[in-house]
């Protein structure tokens, strides 16, 4: 454990003053750079914990090695501004629970003096680890929790690389608009179904508050408990609301359950748009092709790499490692390390106050994410990429194909969804 | 709005008995031993990952793994028994109710160290599908899970009121010392019960494998349920557990259906918590 | 001894300057506390509560909301929480005042889970959401520090410390002697005359309020709290196994037991946990298993053999 200079300087903020311990200022290029990374690697969440991490890896081993990739880092070893230095990651286990999320943040920032902090996909958990490096102040890039409200704090030491849950919701509505402009097909009602979890209970705001603006009548607004043993109740709801449009929100336990018990009983939407756990690489091995024609909000597909070779280079490189495709949540995860990475290098110290400021003036062009974002830049008040932009997918064939925005589209969209009884 | 009262009767009685094959395993623990198995749910878990590898690995389907997880479990059960539950049957309650939540934590565990906590779905059983009955709709594989759960509780009643070793297990259910004194050995007898118990949940844990998805921590609700059944039944009345299941399936489904989804297995508990103050040893226990 | 237990534990954020180890301590300490508060009911008395966590989360939300809603300040809350606990543990306990051993368990993991559910859904309080505590100036009024752990420690050892006098003085007091008797015999405890639904009721209710008090503790730590942080089962179960691993019925007991439970629960998932194998928690459950199986008086049973205290 290293020795700790004390020095307390108040940062400015809007109500609170923020007294941190700060690490020893680099006076020689350090070899490795440490890096935490909190996932829940054990607990309910574990598969999806794993699945983060391994985009997080991948980064990692590409930042550190020399690739002819368009990423940045990429092509040198290292952080060059840094003599070469290389990232190491600290990992941590939150299990899953906030408490844990504030312990190992404090823990991988005073024990192991990492220099900044990704993670930790759970919106709860990141609330409270990033509570903690901003203490702290420390930086903090997530590029896989959705919750909006984690850049509503007036946090100065969070950045937030990918699209939240409010700009998702919007997809799901512009989608429906364009349905009915380009498309001519109309969809009058939709019927809400979420998980009461924070993350749940977050998007069916948003949908609800979308579905004003826009004009659509929610005919039913239903947050159920997650892992359930049974459905039935639910959708026995959902069938007499009979809506046009389904939307799920539900990590990937509750969207298998569901979608067998939409089978079994018969439920029949024009469509389903749904978040999260629908795009897990679990849902697809254990559903097949129940899953079909179901439309996921995603950042990334493996289609995009038609119009951006980059995305299949990558993947390559994923199945080398892993011996398994790039799936959403790792493909998220994979882009944190990216920026944190680049604005160390561009400040040219680990000092967190000149790694945050070199953070602010991120602009990542867009040929240098694996996404169809314009590319990385933070909005100077809440630090969210105003780029982050979402697209839909929707499963054909048990494969996750991009289906809007209709321009990007890789195949054609099925709308409306065959019935059950109609299907193979 | 007939029909939709019809379909969620149907569901209820569905789920209902799933419940009920689910909580016969823990009555007759809880009967013979005064022990509650927290790692019931566990047991379930287990259950249904042995079905699972019979039919990813050997190609067996569920229905014909039933007599292989009933007896993994029953050993497994009973081996519980030998090696950790029996060095507390002498020891303090609190002993008693703290070891096997120990072990649900070691065996959930366990499971995530050989099998990962990936989620695991058996697509093609071959009781897969739905039976469409005029207006209802009747899930195939929770059909054939509810006419197990009759079968199951049937034989089992059967098992103990008719053999010479069920009835000694019940013998020692009522009067654990004037069983003793008959020269039943309780030892034995413990052992058994708790294979037995465990096989059956086995069984239950073969059925739910047929439609609902499988991963280390499973059991956690399932197990609650089953404690809640187990108590509104009476401990140890394996037609109480019956009954109980069925009336926790209704009360979930049409409390979930007619009120509130979210609040459902609150209202179970309720339930259950209602019933205990009125009646402490359940509906048909002593 | 204990005065020497007290000095090295004052004495410890002087050497101990790290923020884990500090964490680990305050964690040890919060269990140990309400371990104490589950004591006076359960090893005493002989309830054996599996659902404290709802205490925990009353005692959390209610200083919270306050703070939140009606800036009231968390010392206040802290007596709100306690007092809103203790009514819900009486609303509970009369009706299960007749309830035995298993019976009580399975009741009390079902309260727990209806109070877990409802303040899942109930928008006042942020509902899945849960509340966020504003980031006020650190100081001992507001109840907040950042810059360092070291206050919220010596306020928690000072909880702890009342805690162990209020078990220490039930134990002592009459109703310490009532509550044994009823544990040992309900009926010849109605025959003699002990109004024990009584006693039961003030038990469960002492209880209750200690263990509100380290939710409100828990809120000002974290600043952040939702039904799956303090609501849950796996926090009554910890706070049960605690005292069972110490010695239920013994004073100190709940503080060994989470002087040695919490720093295994941590440390295994620090140093095993982050592989993502389960080790650690296989760890701790076989550990459970065996303090269960071979020693179920728990440390203290076992330092009172080997005559080092009283119990």
């Amino acid at each position: 454990m290293g020795n700790v200079t004390r020095r307390t300087f108040l940062i400015g903020g809007s109500a609170f003053a923020v007294s941190a311990w700060m690490a020893p200022p680099v006076f020689a290029a350090p070899k490795t750079i440490k890096i935490g990374g909190l996932y829940p690697l054990t607990g309910n969440l574990a598969s999806t914990g794993l699945d983060c991490r391994r985009g997080v890896e991948l980064a990692v081993q590409i930042i550190n090695g020399k690739y002819d990739l368009s990423l940045p880092l990429a092509k040198t070893e290292g952080l060059p501004n840094l003599g070469g230095a290389t990232l190491e990651m600290v990992w941590a286990d939150t299990r899953g629970e906030p408490k844990n999320g504030q312990a190992e943040a404090e823990r991988v920032v005073t024990q192991d003096n990492v220099v900044g902090v990704l993670g930790a996909y759970q919106s709860a958990v990141t609330k409270t680890a990033s509570q903690a490096t901003e203490r702290l102040g420390i930086p903090y890039v997530c590029s896989d929790s959705s919750s909006p409200t984690l850049t509503e704090r007036g946090f100065k030491y969070f950045f937030r690389v990918s699209p939240h849950d409010g700009i998702f919701a919007h997809d799901q509505f512009s989608f429906l608009k364009d349905l009915e402009n380009v498309r001519k097909q109309k969809v009058q009602t939709v019927a809400l179904l979420y998980e009461n979890t924070e993350f749940g209970s977050n998007v069916g705001k948003q949908e609800q508050k979308y579905a004003q603006e826009f004009g659509y009548q929610v005919v039913a607004d239903i947050s159920y408990t997650a892992n359930a043993t049974d459905v039935t109740s639910e959708v026995g709801r959902l069938i007499k609301a009979n809506p046009d449009v389904l939307m799920h929100a539900s990590y990937i336990t509750d969207a298998i359950l569901f979608t067998k018990t939409f089978k079994e009983m018969g439920f029949n939407p024009k469509g389903m748009l749904t978040m999260a756990g629908y795009i897990e690489p679990g849902y697809l091995a254990a559903v097949k092709a129940d899953g079909n024609y179901v439309i996921v909000r995603s950042t990334f597909a493996l289609d995009l790499a038609k119009k951006k070779p980059l995305v299949a280079e990558v993947n390559k490189l994923f199945r080398q490692k892993f011996g398994m495709d790039m799936s959403e949540n790792a493909a998220r995860s994979f882009t944190a390390p990216f920026v944190l990475a680049d604005a160390i290098n561009r400040a040219r110290s680990t000092e967190p106050q000149a790694v945050v400021a070199a953070l602010r003036e991120t602009n990542i062009p867009a040929d240098q994410v694996i996404y169809p974002w314009k590319g990385i830049k933070f909005d100077p008040q809440t630090q969210q990429n105003i780029y982050a932009t979402g697209t839909l997918v929707q499963i054909q064939d048990e494969q996750y194909a991009t289906v809007w925005p209709f321009e990007s589209a890789a195949k054609d969209l099925v709308w409306p969804v065959p019935a059950w009884k109609s299907r193979k | 709005m007939g029909s939709d009262l019809l379909q969620q009767i149907v569901n209820s009685l569905l789920i209902g008995s799933v419940y009920a094959l689910v909580a016969i395993g823990l009555t007759l623990i809880w009967g013979v031993m005064n022990i509650v198995n927290f790692a019931h749910g566990e047991f379930l878990m287990i259950g249904m990952f042995i079905a699972f590898w019979c039919y990813t690995l050997l190609h067996i389907d569920p229905i014909f793994s039933i007599p292989i997880c009933a007896a993994v479990l029953f050993i497994l059960g009973a081996a519980c028994y030998r090696f950790i539950v029996s060095k507390v049957m002498t020891g303090p309650i609190l002993a008693q109710l703290v070891v096997t939540f120990g072990l649900s934590i070691f065996l959930a565990n366990l499971a995530v160290l050989l099998w990962t906590p990936d989620f695991r779905l058996i697509e093609k059983p071959l009781l897969n599908g739905t039976w469409t009955l005029g207006s209802v709709q009747l899930s195939i594989p929770k059909f054939a899970a509810s006419l197990g759960s009759v079968l199951v509780s049937a034989g089992i009643l059967l098992f103990l009121r008719k053999t010479k070793t069920g009835k000694a297990i019940l013998a020692v259910e009522m009067n654990r010392e004037s069983a003793l004194l008959v020269g039943i050995n309780t030892e034995r007898i413990n052992a058994l019960s708790f294979g037995v118990g465990a096989g059956l949940v086995g069984v239950a844990g073969a059925f739910l494998s047929m439609y609902y998805y499988i991963y280390p921590q499973v059991g956690g609700l399932f197990g609650l349920i089953s404690f809640c059944i187990v108590a509104l039944g009476g401990f140890g009345s394996i037609e109480g557990a019956f009954i109980a299941g069925i009336l926790v399936g209704f009360v979930q489904t049409l409390g979930g259906y007619y009120f509130d989804p979210a609040y459902k297995y609150a209202i179970v508990f309720l339930v259950y918590l209602i019933t205990v103050w009125i009646r402490p040893q359940g509906l048909l226990g002593w | 001894m204990f005065a020497l237990v007290l000095i090295l534990l004052l004495l410890y954020p002087l050497f101990v300057k790290g923020s884990f180890p500090l964490h680990i301590m305050i964690m040890v300490f919060l269990f140990a506390m309400m371990g104490v508060a589950w004591n006076i009911m359960g090893g005493y008395a002989g309830m054996f509560s599996f659902g404290q966590a709802a205490f925990f989360g009353i005692g959390a939300y209610t200083s919270s909301y306050l703070l939140t809603t009606y800036h009231v300040s968390p010392w206040i809350g802290l007596l709100a929480g306690g007092v809103l606990a203790s009514l819900a543990a009486a609303a509970i306990g009369i009706p299960c005042s007749n309830l035995r051993g298993h019976y009580f368990a399975i009741a009390s993991i079902a309260f727990a889970e209806i109070v877990r559910i409802h303040f899942n859904n109930w928008k006042l309080v942020g509902a899945a959401e849960g509340l966020t505590l504003p980031m006020l100036g650190q100081s001992f009024r507001n109840f907040e520090f950042h810059s360092s752990k070291v206050p919220y420690y010596y306020i928690l050892l000072g909880f702890l410390i009342l805690s162990l006098l209020v078990c220490s003085w039930v134990s002592t007091s009459r109703m310490g002697f009532y509550f044994r008797a009823i544990k040992e015999s309900h009926d010849l405890a109605k025959v003699v005359g002990i109004n024990f639904v009584r006693y039961r009721l003030a038990a469960i209710m002492i209880s209750a309020f200690l263990t509100a008090m380290a939710g409100t503790f828990y809120a000002q730590y974290i600043l952040y709290l939702d039904p799956d942080s303090v609501l849950v089962l796996p926090i009554s179960i910890q706070i049960v196994l605690v005292a069972m691993l110490g010695g239920a019925g013994s004073i100190m007991g709940p503080v060994i037991g989470a002087a040695i439970l919490l720093p295994i629960s941590e440390g295994t998932r620090v140093w095993l946990g982050y592989k993502g194998t389960g080790i650690d928690m296989i760890v701790y459950g076989t550990l459970i298993m065996l303090i269960s199986a071979y020693h179920p008086q728990g440390v203290w049973g076992l330092l009172s053999r080997i005559g080092k205290g009283k119990a």
